[in-house]
């Protein structure tokens, strides 16, 4: 009887969950009457702006992760390996961005770094890229910080640096050849957490007036009917392939080096 | 030690805020020694191997190293190898790329860092394990590829950091006497960090006893066990039965113990008649068999422990309490608790302590 409540609370869940996708999958092939077709898919692939919007997205996706790792790995290891005090405070300023609204944050820059400030970054189009990419670093902080602090926490990062630094290694070995290879599953889903949010965010591309997929997702979904939810399933296709990419890394990544039994 | 030191520890004190966990440590270690520092946790012996390594920088004093001053460069500088506790393999690097690191950092070309590695999985036994992670090997296995490891880049002195206390303990002691032949093989001057008695004694040329801080004595496992200097070093190696007793006749050696008196005791120069002193006994040096020469105390047994080959019976004299180990006779009866015996003991194998 225990199981038996057991799975009807799972049927219960995924169907809480998987039937308002079954519902959109299904409205986005109804673009043709009568029939069910790709249509809605073909259209939005063949609209250059997705194309556009989705490459720009992309490459900024991809810049904000190299940003996030070069910043979040060295500070979380030095975090961990000089200041473990600091730890609690660190953690804070990295969970500020989820407290603090987007639109604060995208307000604030503009009025620190605009045409007349000492740092003028939205007076060109390369600075504004520059902002919106440090943007959503801001906005990828709290997921980053706490993914790659939780892959330093598997492996001893005070004695494998000791163990490093009397065999000759400097700090850019300790942490290219030896830190990095060993938390890059936790970076990795750090990253692909911030390929998701520079994938979907709205607010900051918006106000910094750049091609970015999540203005072009809201400008499609405010005109059209079938498109929007094609655009859904693909964003949710995205993010499952990069969920299967994490799992797929997690198997060939570098175990903790627990001894078998003697 | 005649020659001058290889590695050279003057003066050298440090303190982490207030707390002092080393206080003016002198040691000097010749080429190609093996010398173990033994102590209790937290007796500051971690924190001078660390000062050694320059993981930790001494608030006073100096190291060098075949006369070169190190105390301030920084541990990758140092060209000294190191095994932890904890292996502290590389999980990301195979058995042959962690040994092979050092030399990898070093800029060595890869047919010479191979040759090497191939020389050192020799060493340490493990030819067949090159291309395994470090997961893939037991503890016993790691820790050898950590000593193989250290040793890769040729340095100048190996620190060992209670290196087989992770370990059960057959392999153990399997480990220590590699270690120690590997060590005498190379002829590397190695500093050994334990706080089992065991361990140091067996392995080392001199072990370094030291107490809240301080070095209490140095000498050879021999000098340590049998003559050691402070009642703490007696009392901390091996096991020791110290009776309270009061000095009689200070020129005859002659002191008290309850009311037994026992004369011809090797007494210290400064001794005086009247004296409180401790008098103190290994298990082994008491023997239920008189041989000429003995002193004889009488005491009731409070328990027999079989340990096998050996026995130890734990016995009391007044208040005062004593252990004596004899080996295991099958041919005759053991005492049994409550029985009072005689225990014999030559007057120099007894210890006076005095502070």
């Amino acid at each position: 009887m225990k199981r038996f409540w057991a799975w009807a609370a799972i049927a219960f869940g995924m169907l809480y969950f998987i039937l308002p996708l079954v519902g959109m999958t299904e409205f986005s092939l109804r673009m043709r009457r009568g029939v069910y077709s790709f249509d809605a898919y073909a259209k939005v692939l063949a609209d250059p702006r997705f194309q556009e919007t989705f490459s720009y997205s992309v490459m900024m996706a991809v810049f904000t992760i190299i940003f996030g790792v070069l910043l979040v790995v060295p500070t979380a290891y030095w975090v961990r390996l000089k200041l473990p005090r600091a730890r609690p405070y660190v953690e804070f300023v990295t969970l500020l961005p989820l407290v603090i609204p987007a639109i604060v944050v995208v307000f604030g820059y503009i009025r620190l770094y605009n045409t007349s400030s000492w740092l003028p970054l939205t007076g060109s189009t390369l600075g504004t890229n520059i902002l919106l990419m440090l943007g959503y670093a801001t906005l990828s902080l709290p997921y980053m910080y706490r993914a790659v602090d939780t892959g330093l926490r598997t492996i001893d990062v005070t004695t494998l640096t000791e163990a490093a630094q009397s065999l000759g290694a400097g700090w850019a070995t300790i942490l290219g050849r030896l830190i990095l290879p060993n938390v890059l599953v936790a970076v990795l889903s750090g990253a692909f957490v911030t390929l998701a949010i520079v994938m979907g965010e709205f607010t900051m591309a918006a106000l910094l007036n750049r091609p970015a997929f999540g203005p072009y997702m809201q400008l499609l979904g405010a005109n059209r009917a079938y498109e929007p939810a094609a655009l859904a399933v693909i964003a949710f296709g995205i993010t499952w392939a990069c969920m299967g990419l994490i799992q797929l890394v997690a198997r060939l990544a570098p175990k903790p080096a627990t001894p078998v039994k003697d | 030690m005649t020659e001058a030191p290889y590695l050279s520890i003057k003066g050298i004190s440090k303190s982490f805020g207030a707390l002092q966990v080393v206080r003016d440590a002198d040691i000097a270690v010749g080429r190609g020694e093996f010398v173990s520092f033994l102590g209790p946790s937290g007796c500051g012996k971690t924190t001078i191997l660390r000062m050694v390594a320059g993981f930790e920088t001494p608030s006073t004093g100096s190291i060098s190293i075949d006369g070169r001053d190190i105390t301030y460069l920084k541990p990758s500088q140092r060209n000294i190898g190191m095994v932890f506790q904890s292996y502290a393999l590389f999980p990301n690097l195979t058995v042959a790329d962690n040994i092979g690191f050092g030399l990898r950092v070093a800029g060595v070309n890869r047919a010479e860092i191979a040759s090497r590695v191939e020389e050192m999985l020799a060493l340490i036994k493990l030819p067949q394990l090159a291309e395994r992670f470090p997961w893939q090997l037991s503890g016993g296995q790691q820790q050898r590829v950590a000593l193989a490891r250290a040793l890769a880049p040729r340095p100048t002195v190996l620190l060992l950091d209670e290196p087989l206390s992770a370990l059960d303990a057959k392999i153990r002691v399997s480990l220590r006497e590699e270690i120690r032949a590997i060590q005498q093989d190379l002829g590397i001057t190695t500093i050994f960090v334990t706080h089992d008695q065991e361990e140091a004694l067996s392995m080392s040329d001199r072990v370094m006893v030291m107490n809240q801080g301080r070095i209490e004595q140095i000498g050879t496992p021999a000098e340590i066990y049998n003559h050691p200097s402070t009642s703490f070093v007696a009392g901390f190696v091996g096991t020791l039965s110290q009776l309270d007793a009061t000095v009689t006749d200070a020129a005859q050696g002659a002191a008290s113990v309850g009311s037994e008196t026992i004369a011809g005791l090797p007494l210290p120069a400064s001794v005086r008649t009247g004296d409180r002193i401790r008098l103190a006994l290994r298990p082994e040096s008491l023997r239920r068999d008189r041989r000429e020469g003995d002193r004889t105390l009488s005491a009731r047994i409070d328990s027999v422990n079989f340990l096998g080959a050996v026995i130890r019976i734990k016995l009391h004299i007044g208040d005062e309490q004593l252990s004596l180990d004899t080996f295991n006779d099958p041919t005759r009866t053991p005492p049994a608790p409550g029985d009072t015996i005689e225990v014999h003991f030559a007057p120099e194998t007894v210890l006076a302590l005095t502070d």
